[in-house]
């Protein structure tokens, strides 16, 4: 999986995110508000989980390691 | 340019206008007949006055556009907000095409793919899904402004505007509208706003894209055009023109370049005891040379060469880079332009005014005045020439000089009124822009415009178009709320934005209310906290007043500008800046949940200054009247030193204390006086005092500004003659204290 919940009550984002962890992330953020998401293992996300992101508005962890996510989609969340 | 071509100019834009305007009074109102006629009727002559000039796209669109509206008048139509939309859209065009006219002096050459498209959007049969549009606009349209306005360091760099909005099933074809992003030549921004208001979490589909993606490139317009070529949605590809892209890169002209050559070899003749004498005065000529022609990358790399050139006693790093710059041909260096910004007011003024025949007329009346004093005078001066008496001839010159002095002073008068503009001029252009605005950030707001009949002097009245620009779109981006936080608040759906401007006296009000979330003060305490900009003490015994100031500071607003796309106050720094050339003040109120003001103060004419004169340093300096708090003597044991400045006192304030002649590189001379001439002056919410040799008169002036070479001279507003045929240098309080 590369979207799941952490022990530690993060949801990590890992991987390449594709189109369909859009709807398991969103109801991740929905069932845990206030929920951290992780995204320091993330190489790429589909544009559907940015706008998920986007939406729910949560606090991020880390930096994902493409550099199209970390220039120019990071600074939204900071 | 002919003069129909001129004349179709002048008409062009009025009849834009006039239809703009009526078209936004039919979306409150659709029921409106006379508006409908009266926007029936621009049309209509527009396509009258495109036959005259023969400009054969503009009459075919008109065409159709009057046929549409026809249908609509009768009845056959109804008014429809997406009706009033591609009508505007349509009025965009037509101004890119008179900009693009202006500045080439020839009517432009539109492909017939765009007439096409137009025509389509008119008649209702756009077919769905055509290969995106490529406009190598000559001047773009309001969401590239606004995107250009937030990034302004990129304006250099950016060659191609895209916004593009994805089908909402695009994630079901399988695109991915970030990776198209991604692959884009050039990344310089990338914007993401939700197409239609988001959603909450729980009623999201998450397979429904609703995004709207704006991105300024650096890169070739063909290279983005064939990426989207297969993407869905629409997609709006606008090239920036070359004067947006590549401003102020002009080539050198020739006498500059013949300047350079001579301070080069000024440096290169230099012995060893007037080396750095001549190296500071060639380095600081050559950047103004350099800063003049636009090379603002040059002109530093310059005053570097010279460091490096006294550091090392050695004249070759400085005539190196001059004999380089010389040598490269215009936009060399535009790749290493990064960080640097220059920043010009653009070129928005009109060449033509026009002007009610009255007016002409009582200048006509005042010159045969005029030249009856004129002849008046010659009488005189024949007299004095057969020996008369003074005792005949000073009544004579006196009586001259009265009426002399009420015919100058009527003739300014009327000069300045032919000057005069309604605001309307300006704020006719918003309601369509915030309209816009707020269609782009899905948010629905309304803007009401009162006192677009207050009157202003042209330039005043231009020049407040920028700031309000900014001003308005911070209120709709960041003031305004998202609908369901607005309903939360327990307000209207529908945001107010209130636009209203009034005349004070000598000064004109502008206001901008609007009724959104109000200035984030903890937000602005955070974000100065964190860029730097004042220490975590300071900012704790600041008030709340003083907080929502700190939205003018240069230093926040860019670094908020940069990390925060959503950050408040982007830009105002400018915005204040560019109201202070005006001669006039801001001041922003803001109450948490209710909204934010924010308050123009200018001069009803920049023409006409007052100013105090002062003597420094064995020379006569003016002062803006409007930057001199009060003039005081201070005795110089109240006078302490501070390190290396000075301060006093003063009602239990401490204000730093500027010697004018030494600030001037002047000789100083005042020091052995018992007291010393102060002048407090305040500039940008800032007191600061300046120490004087003598304090002189109060005089209106006509300000001249600083022309050619002279004209990035820092810490002067202008020059004016003084009655002895001296140069009277006026100062700019700001520019000199920074």
């Amino acid at each position: 999986m590369t979207v799941r919940f952490a022990s530690d009550g993060a949801i990590m984002l890992e991987g390449v995110c594709p189109v369909d962890d859009a709807e398991p992330l969103r109801q991740l953020l929905q069932t845990n508000p206030g929920a951290a998401v992780d995204w320091g293992a993330c190489e790429l996300a589909h544009t559907a989980v940015i706008q998920v992101l986007l939406v729910a508005g949560p606090s991020v962890r880390g930096f994902p390691r493409s550099a199209f996510l970390r220039d120019w989609i990071a600074p939204l969340f900071a | 340019m002919n003069d129909f071509l001129e004349q179709f100019l002048v008409e062009g834009r009025e009849l834009v206008e006039q239809a703009t305007e009526d078209l936004l009074a039919l979306e409150e109102s659709p029921d409106d007949q006379q508006r409908l006629d009266s926007a029936f009727r621009a049309f209509h002559t527009l396509k009258g006055i495109a036959g005259i000039v023969e400009f054969a796209a503009l009459a075919r669109v008109m065409h159709v556009a009057e046929g549409t509206l026809a249908a609509v008048r009768a009845g056959d139509q109804p008014v429809t907000s997406e009706l009033i939309s591609d009508y505007l859209a349509c009025l965009d065009q037509i101004e890119q095409w008179l900009d693009s006219l202006q500045r080439d002096e020839r009517l432009p050459t539109v492909s017939d793919k765009i007439t096409d498209a137009l025509v389509a959007r008119l008649q209702k049969s756009a077919p769905e899904g055509g290969a995106p549009e490529v406009e190598a606009a000559a001047s773009q349209s309001a969401w590239v402004e606004a995107l250009l306005a937030r990034h302004p360091e990129l304006r250099r760099r950016a060659r191609v505007a895209i916004r593009y909005a994805p089908a909402s099933d695009s994630f079901f074809r399988g695109e991915d509208p970030l990776a198209l992003v991604d692959r884009l030549p050039e990344l310089l921004a990338v914007e993401l706003a939700p197409s239609r208001p988001w959603p909450a979490l729980d009623e999201l589909d998450a397979f429904v894209c609703n995004l709207t993606l704006t991105v300024l490139v650096g890169g070739a317009v063909d290279q983005v055009a064939a990426l989207f070529r297969n993407a869905s949605g629409t997609v709006d590809i606008q090239a920036l023109s070359e004067n947006q892209s590549t401003e102020g890169r002009a080539g050198l002209s020739s006498a500059a370049a013949t300047m350079l050559q001579e301070q080069a070899a000024l440096v290169a003749g230099a012995g060893a005891e007037d080396f750095i004498g001549r190296l500071g005065s060639a380095a600081r000529v050559s950047s103004g040379v350099l800063q003049h022609a636009g090379w603002v990358i040059e002109a530093a790399r310059v005053l570097q060469a010279a460091e490096e050139a006294l550091r090392l006693s050695e004249t070759s790093p400085f005539t190196v880079a001059l004999r380089e710059i010389l040598a490269h041909p215009a936009g060399e260096a535009a790749a290493e332009a990064a960080g640097i910004e220059s920043r010009r007011p653009e070129e928005t003024a009109s060449r033509t005014l026009r002007v009610e025949l009255r007016r002409i007329d009582a200048l006509v009346k005042l010159a045969g005045e005029l030249i009856v004093v004129k002849n008046a005078i010659g009488h005189t001066s024949r007299l004095a020439k057969d020996g008369s008496e003074l005792g005949v001839l000073t009544p004579l010159l006196i009586e001259h000089h009265v009426r002399l002095e009420r015919l100058v002073q009527e003739l300014q008068d009327s000069l300045l009124s032919i000057r005069v503009l309604p605001m309307r001029h300006v704020f006719r252009r918003f309601p369509k822009l915030v309209r816009e605005m707020a269609a782009e950030l899905g948010k629905s707001v309304r803007l009401v415009i009162e006192g677009d009949t207050t009157e202003a002097d042209k330039a005043v009245v231009e020049g407040l178009l920028e700031p309000l620009l900014h001003v308005l779109r911070n209120a709709v981006d960041h003031g305004i709320e998202t609908a369901p936080k607005r309903s939360a608040a327990g307000k209207s759906g529908i945001a107010t934005i209130r636009l209203r401007a009034e005349r004070q006296g000598e000064q004109i009000l502008v206001e901008v209310q609007d009724d959104g979330a109000g200035i984030d003060t903890a937000r602005v305490r955070a974000m100065a906290e964190t860029s730097g900009f004042a220490s975590p003490d300071a900012l704790a015994g600041m008030s709340e007043e003083e907080i929502t100031e700190l939205v003018f500071a240069p230093g926040l607003s860019t670094k908020a500008a940069v990390s925060e796309l959503s950050g408040r106050g982007v830009g105002m720094d400018v915005v204040r800046s560019t109201i202070e050339r005006l001669g006039g003040r801001v001041e922003v109120a803001s109450r948490a949940g209710e909204g934010t003001q924010v308050l123009f103060r200018v001069p009803f004419s920049v023409m006409m200054s007052r100013v105090m004169t002062l003597d420094a340093g064995g020379q006569v300096f003016g002062v803006p009247m409007e930057a001199v708090v009060e003039t005081v003597r201070v005795p110089r044991e109240r006078i302490v030193r501070v390190g290396a400045a000075e301060a006093f006192v003063m009602r239990d304030c401490t204000m730093p204390l500027v010697n004018l002649a030494e600030a001037l590189g002047l000789p100083d001379h005042a020091r052995e006086a018992p007291h010393a001439n102060v002048v407090v002056t305040a500039t940008a919410g800032q007191l600061a005092a300046l120490e004087v040799d003598a304090f002189g008169e109060h005089m209106e002036v006509m300000l001249k500004p600083m022309e050619g070479l002279l004209a990035g001279l820092p810490g002067v507003a202008g020059t004016t003659l003084l009655g002895d045929g001296r140069v009277l240098i006026v100062l700019d309080m700001q520019e000199l204290l920074q």
